[in-house]
């Protein structure tokens, strides 16, 4: 059972770049609230993301990933705050920069509603999903979760008027509270459990809790808890419930990507989950495994029953979110490292995928498969990037992709035989199903009369920017594997070990 | 080898689909060409550069790529591909030549797809990293799907496009973990095929990754019964599309390239299998011409029939047979590679290769008439022509070495070839009933060079063979002298 070890930012750093990099966004979105609807407000955000995004790059370039602790820390124990940084949360952090950065510039393709309390807003997920991943407190954890969950439902609520929008939103903030309070009461199990085994002294931090593990069934407990609150939040079927409605009625691309672009859920397992309750996780990964299995399948056919292209998305992300869960709990060095490098190509991909149907959105007024048909001849450049993504999101070559399910099948051929994983890759080739299925639909059919056809306008500046930012870093990173791969391979080799006893 | 020449004839084209975009859109098709003959040129100097009596693999060119998973760069040629440059090269030209006038949408855009779809047929044949050759196969599925969906010939051609991609994207599935399991088994994990070929591997190991290999190569051969796509792809396609599916045939190559020397006692165990799977394809392909009424898909089985053969000789594991399969798939993208560029001019002209609707072709067309028979008789293996060295060494092994089912492959031989002739019959001969053909002109000057070249290539590669297989013998042999342990 390997503890803990940390390298704190003093000796690598001369700022304390991880307290900048929470506070950053926060003090940007207090600054563009306070300029309201004047257009400092817009530039202020887009320079808060551009420069959240530096920083997230100098800090990747501060730390070194052959090591085996975590780094850049901080500490102040009089609030319990405690952050470090590895390789895996580095690279979902550069994506969670990343997609604000992009998220920013798709607000203003085309004059949306109050853009700038739509970025305060923005930043203050940003603020959250950044937190989660840099912190190393359970509790600190929850927190942020809490933050970035009210940012979205704030979001949602604020451009919620139709009686299926306020229908939709109800049933995120159902599924999502509980969520949250399932973790948190995880989060005390394990707090409780370690006042229990040290005498009286409560702790929520990393280290502390695992360097004395929970026993028995405060450590089932723990799990469970922890691991469902996760699971509404990852989405993990059958726990997905929120997710379709949320994609079909809530705002266009902006909402679904703050929620899914980055996997903090899967990360949140990976981090605490595995870590901290290694007995209930050695026990029930095959159960857990098996249930993703399942889910491949079962949501790829519920994907193909859609006809709108939101709710078909949002499908998708369900089904791979299972492939992920498969790599972290394969509890084999490359799978984690496979499902992390997954996690951050699926969210680029797919927050890829949902700004192009937002793009398509604002064109036809409609997502729905049925009623679009024949945009390839008018936007041919979204046509593809829309394809690429989907390509990405299925493990093509030449994406990043293919090296991180290639990881992911090496990990489960090694731990569950060849059989299954030829099964689980079957699914993949079903969410290539759909994809393609769709694209087909919106893109490629014929042209009818009525929406989608002639009428439909070209590709504008910013889209070609939004859409082609995204679409280098996924060939980038797909063509240029090694540094990524150089990034997370220690990392995953660490939490690996603690299950080779 | 100073000059990377590998690595320029790979990526050639995809220079070319660059400049493209730079130059201004009328230039587009002269541009295309000229990149397309700058490709064969430096095939041929591929060709000419490659020493048969040297080392088995030459012109290798070595550059890491993903350190942590000793994943490299790595391009070579053998004499068992040495001869797949030129004949891809050539066939590409000829698509280009019989889609000269016929693109009107987006042009640019499909020519694109096609130089991405030769740089990555080419790296196919190039790539001596599996994982590099899994790259460049996988990526030949983009530009096909979009040049079938997007100038198709039929409305239901997405539907195809889709189809077949699928079915390729789950045929990779199995060859993406055969080589996984494969790089998994060496002490240090690699993908290096000359390390590969070195290190034998455990009986067990070698079943597993045998049996994946086939099914994964299967699909794209296509044997039977994993051929279902093709005659839908042919009917769905122009003519000038499927000549480069079906001309260059990728599945056999990759079970010669990776699935037989890579798991050889495997193989050998299993060469029923791959026997059997061969001559099934081959009666079946034969059978199937015989219902057909249309020329397209005819030809799509008659190269099933073809290629089952191929499968069939490569199951005797002689440097013979592996011999006479490479001389086949190579003499088959000249002939059917032909044959379907020869029915799009035909399409082009009538509008329909249904035999129904063409009826007496051979008055008004007597050179293209001429030209699609001595495609197809090469196509059957008629002495004289290209296919007949590699049909008579196939059939040699394969009475050697499974006499019953060589005797089948006779047969089905045969029926294939009166299959075909009572096929060409229709559509040729007899009265002309439609005004289509009946105003039809016969081949244009451009259209005159590609049957020129194609017939001279035939006849000439059919009477005098030898330079060509002395080019493969010495590999064929180290092939069959690798698979003994």
């Amino acid at each position: 059972m390997g503890g803990f070890s940390e390298i704190l930012w003093q000796q690598q750093s001369n700022l304390p770049l991880l307290l900048i990099l929470q506070l950053l966004p926060l003090l940007g979105a207090a600054l563009v609230f306070a300029f309201g609807e004047r257009s400092t407000a817009v530039i202020i955000g887009k320079v808060v993301a551009l420069v959240e995004l530096l920083l997230a790059i100098v800090a990747t370039s501060r730390i070194n990933p052959t090591l085996p602790a975590l780094q850049l820390a901080e500490r102040f124990d009089l609030i319990a705050y405690h952050v470090a940084v590895d390789g895996l949360s580095l690279l979902l952090i550069l994506v969670a920069a990343l997609l604000t950065l992009l998220m920013t510039l798709y607000g203003m393709s085309r004059g949306m509603i109050s853009p700038g309390r739509l970025f305060a807003v923005l930043l203050v997920a940003e603020a959250g999903l950044i937190g989660m991943l840099a912190t190393v407190n359970v509790a600190w954890f929850a927190a942020y979760s809490a933050l970035e969950l009210w940012a979205v439902v704030y979001l949602l609520r604020r451009w919620a008027s139709s009686r299926a929008e306020i229908h939709a939103l109800s049933r995120f903030i159902q599924y999502q509270s509980f969520g949250w309070l399932l973790f948190a009461a995880g989060c005390l199990v394990l707090g409780w459990g370690h006042a229990e085994a040290t005498g009286g002294h409560w702790s929520f931090d990393l280290f502390e809790l695992a360097a004395t593990p929970s026993q028995g069934k405060f450590q089932t407990a723990a799990f469970y808890l922890l691991f469902y609150g996760l699971a509404v939040r990852t989405p993990l079927f059958p726990l997905h419930g929120w997710l379709p409605n949320m994609a079909q009625h809530g705002l266009i691309a902006v909402a679904p990507a703050l929620m899914v672009g980055v996997k903090v859920g899967i990360y949140g397992m990976f981090r605490f989950v595995l870590p901290l309750t290694p007995t209930a996780v050695a026990y029930w990964q095959p159960y857990i495994v098996g249930f993703a299995m399942a889910g491949v399948f079962f949501t790829a056919a519920l994907a193909f029953q859609q006809t709108n292209l939101r709710r078909l998305l949002a499908f998708a992300v369900v089904s791979h979110t299972s492939l992920l869960v498969i790599g972290v709990f394969s509890l084999h060095e490359s799978g984690i490292q496979g499902a992390v490098l997954l996690a951050a190509n699926f969210g680029l991909a797919a927050t890829g995928m949902w700004f192009i149907v937002g793009f398509v959105f604002r064109r036809t007024g409609t997502t729905e498969l049925n009623e679009l048909s024949g945009l390839f001849e008018r936007i041919p450049f979204l046509a593809i990037a829309f394809l690429v993504f989907g390509l990405a999101i299925v493990g093509m070559p030449g994406t990043p992709g293919f090296d991180a399910a290639h990881l992911v099948l090496e990990a489960s051929i090694a731990t569950f035989g060849a059989l299954s994983t030829v099964a689980a890759a079957l699914g993949n080739v079903a969410a290539a199903g759909f994809l393609l299925w769709a694209f087909q639909r919106a893109f490629m059919s014929p042209h009818k009369q009525g929406k989608g056809g002639q009428d439909v306008d070209r590709t504008l500046p910013m889209e070609y920017l939004v859409c082609g930012i995204a679409l280098a870093a996924i060939l980038a990173i797909g063509f240029f594997t090694e540094p990524w791969l150089r990034l997370t391979e220690t990392a995953s080799q660490v939490a690996a070990a603690r299950y080779h006893r | 080898m100073s000059l990377p020449l590998l690595s320029a004839l790979v990526f050639l084209p995809l220079a070319g689909a660059a400049s493209l975009w730079l130059l201004p859109a009328r230039a587009t098709r002269y541009v295309v060409a000229f990149t397309m003959l700058l490709t064969l040129l430096l095939a041929t100097a591929v060709l000419f550069s490659y020493d048969p009596a040297g080392e088995r693999f030459q012109l290798i060119e070595r550059a890491t790529w993903i350190a942590s998973l000793n994943v490299q760069y790595l391009l070579g040629i053998d004499g068992l591909s040495v001869l797949f440059f030129p004949a891809t090269a050539l066939l590409f030209l000829g698509s280009l030549v019989a889609s000269w006038n016929m693109i009107h949408d987006a042009p640019r855009l499909h020519y694109s797809l096609m130089l991405l779809l030769q740089t990555a047929t080419l790296g196919i044949f190039a790539a001596l990293d599996t994982l590099l050759f899994f790259v460049f196969w996988e990526l030949t599925l983009v530009p096909l799907y979009f040049l079938l969906a997007r100038w198709g010939a039929t409305p239901a051609s997405p539907q195809v496009a889709a189809r077949y991609f699928l079915i390729m994207l789950a045929g990779g599935i199995p060859l993406l973990i055969a080589f996984v399991m494969l790089a998994a088994s060496q002490a240090v994990p690699t993908f290096d095929l000359m390390l590969l070929l070195a290190m034998p591997l455990p009986r067990a190991a070698q079943t597993a990754i045998f049996l994946l290999c086939l099914i994964g190569f299967g699909v794209k051969v296509p044997l039977v019964p994993l051929h279902t796509w093709l005659p839908q792809f042919s009917l769905a396609a122009p003519g000038s599309l499927t000549a480069l599916l079906v001309g260059l045939k990728l599945g056999a190559f990759g079970l010669i390239r990776f699935a037989i020397p890579l798991a050889p006692g495997a193989a050998q165990d299993m060469h029923w299998l791959l026997a059997g799977f061969g001559t099934l394809t081959l009666l079946y392909g034969a059978v199937g011409i015989l219902g057909q009424t249309n020329l397209r898909v005819g030809l799509a089985y008659a190269s099933i029939c073809h290629v089952g053969l191929a499968v069939l000789g490569l199951a005797a594991m002689t440097a013979q047979g592996v011999q006479g399969a490479v001389s086949l798939l190579l003499s088959f993208s000249v002939a059917t590679g032909g044959g379907f560029l020869l029915l799009e001019f035909l399409r082009q002209r009538t509008g329909s290769t249904d035999i129904g609707s063409l009826g007496g072709a051979a008055k008004t067309m007597p050179l293209l008439a001429t030209g699609f028979l001595i495609c197809g008789l090469a196509g059957v293996g008629m002495p004289g022509t290209s296919s007949f060295p590699g049909e008579f060494m196939l059939i040699l092994a394969a009475l050697q070495s499974h006499t019953g089912a060589g005797m089948a492959a006779l047969f089905g031989l045969s029926v294939a070839a009166g299959a075909f002739l009572a096929l060409y019959r229709k559509a040729f001969f007899g009265p002309v009933s439609r005004p289509e053909v009946e105003q039809a002109e016969d081949l244009r000057p451009r259209e005159r060079l590609v049957l020129v070249a194609l017939i001279a290539m035939i006849v000439l590669i059919g009477i005098y063979p030898g330079p060509w297989i002395d080019v493969v013998r010495p590999a064929a042999e180290a092939w069959a002298a690798g698979l003994v342990r």
